[in-house]
C-alpha cells in the first residue's frame, strides 16, 4: 500500500476505534450491545440532513450528532436494559435491523435505498484524533472513579454488585449514555469521511467487525478497543493483496482463536502484571 | 353482496394459509435456534448460515448431481447437521471446557458466522438462483376458492412434525431428560451419569439439521437460493423465540406461525415496504412489555 492508502486506512481505523469505544462503554458495565451502529446511523443521517437541508455548519452538526446520540442512548437504555444478557444483545441487534428498514423507507430524510451525500469538512486527522482523544480521556478519568469501580463490579456479577449497594441499572444507564455519545460522534465522522452514506453503511457488518475489534484488543481497558480497531482495520487491507476476497475468513477465524486462546484480548493488564511476576495480589480488572 | 362477502372471506382465509406456510419456515428455524439458545445457553449468530448451507447443498444435489428432491433434501439436512457439529467443536466446546461466560460463545459464533457466510458466498456465487422446476409437484391444490401449493403443505407439515416431535423427545425420552439435566446444571448431570459431551453433540446436530431443513424449505417456497438466505431466517427465528418465550419450544413454533401470518396480512392490508419493520416492531414491543415472552415465565437471579 502507498502512503495515501495508508492515510485513508488509518483514518478509518480512527473512526472504528470510536465505534469500538462506544461498544466498550456499555460492555464495561456488563452489557453486550450493538446499538452503537444504530446510534451511528441516526447521527450520520441527521448530520447529512442537517448540513444539506438545514445548512448547519459541520461542527454544529457534529455537536448535534453527539447530543442526539447521547439522548438516543438514554432512550435505548430505558427500552432494553430490563432484558437479560442474551435477549439484551439480540434486542440491540434488532435495533440495527430496524434502523436499516427505517433508512430505506424514510426516503425524504435519508435518500432511501440510493443513500445520500454527507458533505462536511470533518473528515480530517484533526477531528478524528480530537474526538478519539476526548473519548479516551473521559474513559481514562472514569476508570479509577467510583463509577469505574461500580461498572467493573456490575460487569463481574450484577447480583453481587447490587448486594454492595450499587444499582446495576443506573450504572448501565450511564454506560449506554456514553455509548450513545461516542456512537453518535463516530457516525458523524464516518459519514464525513465517506462523503456518502446508504442503508448498508451502518449495518450488522459494521457492528460485528467492531465487536471483533473490541474483543481482539481487549474489553477490560479502554486502550484495548483502540488498538483492536487499528489492527482490525489495517489487517484486512494487508491481507487483501495475498488473499483477495477471502480476507474476512481470516477475520472470522481470528475471532474464534482469540476468544478461545486469548479471551481477555491483547491489552490485558492482569496478564501483564502476572508476567511481571510481582508478588502483589492480582486484582480483577 | 353475498358473493362479495364470500370472496372477502376466501381472501382472508387464503392469506391465513399463505401466512401459515410462510410462518412454518420461521417456526421450524425458530425451534432449532431455541434448542441451542435454551438448552445450551448459546446465542448462535451462525445459525442462519446452517440454513444457507442446507439449501446450497440441496440445490447442488438437485441441479448438479441430478438427485431426486427427497434425497437432496436429506443431503442438505445432513450437511447442515455436520456443519453444526463442527461449529460446536471448533467454537463452543473449548469455551464450555473453560467455563467461559455468556458473551464468549456469542463472539466465537460471530467468527463462525463470518467464515461460513464468506465461504457460502464464494461457493454459491453472489447471485441468487432457485431449485429447478419440477423438484416437487407444482400443481396447486384447489379447495373451495382456496389455492394451496404442495410446497406450502410440505412447510406446514414439516414444522408441525418437527416441533411436536422435538417437544416429545425432550419431555418424554431418556435423551430429553439428559438434555434438560445438562441445561439445568452440567456438572450435576455428569455426576449422575449423563454423557454431556455426546448429548450436546447430538443437540448441536439436531438444531443445525432443523435449520438446514428450514433453509431448504425456505429456498423451495420462495424460489430463491442465495448465500444470504439464512440471514432473514435468523432474524425471524430469533423473533419467534423472543415472542414465544423460552422454556418451551412449542412457544417458539407458535410464535413463528404468528409472525408469518402477521407478515402476510400486513403486506396485504398495510404496506409491503414496512413488512420487516412491523415484524421487528412487534419484536421490540414484546421485548419491552413482556421480556419473558408470551408463554415464558420469570426466572430468579441469584448471586
Amino acid at each position: 500500500m502507498n502512503l495515501a492508502a495508508w492515510n485513508t486506512t488509518l483514518q478509518f481505523a480512527g473512526v472504528s476505534a470510536l465505534f469500538a469505544l462506544s461498544i466498550y462503554a456499555s460492555l464495561w458495565t456488563g452489557v453486550l450491545s450493538l446499538a452503537p451502529v444504530f446510534f451511528g446511523a441516526v447521527s450520520a443521517f441527521t448530520f447529512g440532513w442537517a448540513t444539506m437541508t438545514l445548512g448547519l455548519t459541520p461542527v454544529a452538526a457534529l455537536a448535534l450528532g453527539a447530543v442526539g446520540g447521547g439522548l438516543l442512548g438514554v432512550l435505548t437504555a430505558f427500552l432494553v436494559l430490563r432484558l437479560e444478557s442474551h435477549y439484551l444483545a439480540m434486542a440491540t441487534i434488532a435495533l440495527v435491523l430496524i434502523g436499516r428498514v427505517l433508512v430505506i423507507n424514510m426516503e425524504g430524510f435519508t435518500g432511501g435505498v440510493a443513500g445520500t451525500l454527507a458533505p462536511g469538512d470533518l473528515g480530517t486527522w484533526f477531528w478524528c484524533l480530537g474526538c478519539l482523544g476526548a473519548a479516551a480521556y473521559v474513559l481514562a478519568r472514569l476508570r479509577g472513579s467510583r463509577f469505574g469501580l461500580a461498572a467493573s463490579a456490575v460487569r463481574e456479577d450484577p447480583a453481587v454488585a447490587q448486594s454492595l449497594g450499587i444499582s446495576p441499572r443506573a450504572v448501565q444507564l450511564v454506560g449506554f449514555t456514553l455509548s450513545g455519545v461516542f456512537g453518535g460522534v463516530a457516525g458523524v465522522l464516518q459519514a464525513s469521511f465517506l462523503q456518502f452514506i446508504g442503508p448498508d453503511t451502518f449495518y450488522t457488518h459494521l457492528g460485528f467487525t467492531t465487536l471483533a475489534a473490541v474483543v481482539l484488543g481487549g474489553a477490560y481497558h479502554w486502550l484495548g478497543p483502540i488498538i483492536g480497531a487499528v489492527v482490525f482495520t489495517a489487517l484486512p487491507e494487508l491481507l487483501r493483496g495475498p488473499l483477495g476476497e477471502f480476507d474476512s475468513i481470516v477475520t472470522g477465524l481470528l475471532l474464534v482463536v482469540i476468544i478461545v486462546y486469548l479471551p481477555r484480548g491483547l491489552v490485558d493488564l492482569r496478564r501483564f502484571r502476572l508476567l511481571r511476576g510481582r508478588g502483589k495480589a492480582v486484582v480483577s480488572e | 353482496m353475498v358473493f362479495l362477502e364470500a370472496a372477502v372471506v376466501t381472501l382472508v382465509i387464503q392469506q391465513l394459509v399463505n401466512g401459515l406456510a410462510l410462518g412454518a419456515v420461521y417456526a421450524l428455524f425458530g425451534v432449532g435456534f431455541a434448542l441451542i439458545l435454551t438448552k445450551m445457553g448459546i446465542l448462535n449468530v451462525a445459525h442462519g448460515t446452517f440454513a444457507t448451507w442446507g439449501a446450497l447443498v440441496a440445490y447442488f444435489a438437485v441441479a448438479e448431481l441430478g438427485l431426486p428432491f427427497p434425497l437432496a433434501l436429506a443431503a442438505g439436512v445432513l450437511a447442515a447437521g455436520i456443519i453444526g457439529v463442527l461449529t460446536d467443536l471448533v467454537a463452543f466446546e473449548p469455551l464450555r471446557r473453560r467455563g467461559a461466560g455468556t458473551f464468549a460463545p456469542i463472539i466465537s459464533s460471530i467468527g463462525m458466522w463470518i467464515v461460513l457466510l464468506t465461504v457460502a458466498q464464494a461457493v454459491g456465487g453472489g447471485s441468487a438462483t432457485s431449485f429447478p422446476d419440477g423438484a416437487i409437484p407444482a400443481g396447486p391444490i384447489r379447495l373451495g376458492g382456496l389455492v394451496i401449493l404442495p410446497a406450502q403443505l410440505l412447510n406446514i407439515a414439516a414444522a408441525l412434525l418437527v416441533a411436536f416431535g422435538l417437544h416429545l423427545a425432550l419431555a418424554r425420552t431418556r435423551f430429553g431428560a439428559a438434555v434438560r439435566a445438562i441445561s439445568a446444571d452440567p456438572r450435576s448431570a455428569t455426576i449422575v451419569g449423563v454423557n454431556a459431551a455426546r448429548t450436546l453433540r447430538v443437540v448441536a446436530f439436531t438444531a443445525a439439521a432443523i435449520a438446514g431443513l428450514a433453509g431448504v424449505l425456505a429456498g423451495l417456497s420462495s424460489n430463491n437460493v442465495s448465500f444470504d438466505l439464512g440471514e432473514a431466517l435468523l432474524l425471524k427465528g430469533f423473533a419467534a423465540v423472543v415472542v414465544g418465550g423460552y422454556g418451551d419450544i412449542r412457544g417458539a413454533a407458535l410464535a413463528g406461525f404468528l409472525i408469518g401470518i402477521l407478515e402476510v396480512v400486513s403486506a396485504q392490508y398495510i404496506s409491503s415496504g414496512f413488512r420487516d419493520a412491523i415484524t421487528f416492531g412487534v419484536l421490540l414491543v414484546i421485548l419491552v412489555a413482556r421480556p419473558q415472552g408470551m408463554f415464558g415465565e420469570r426466572r430468579l437471579v441469584r448471586a
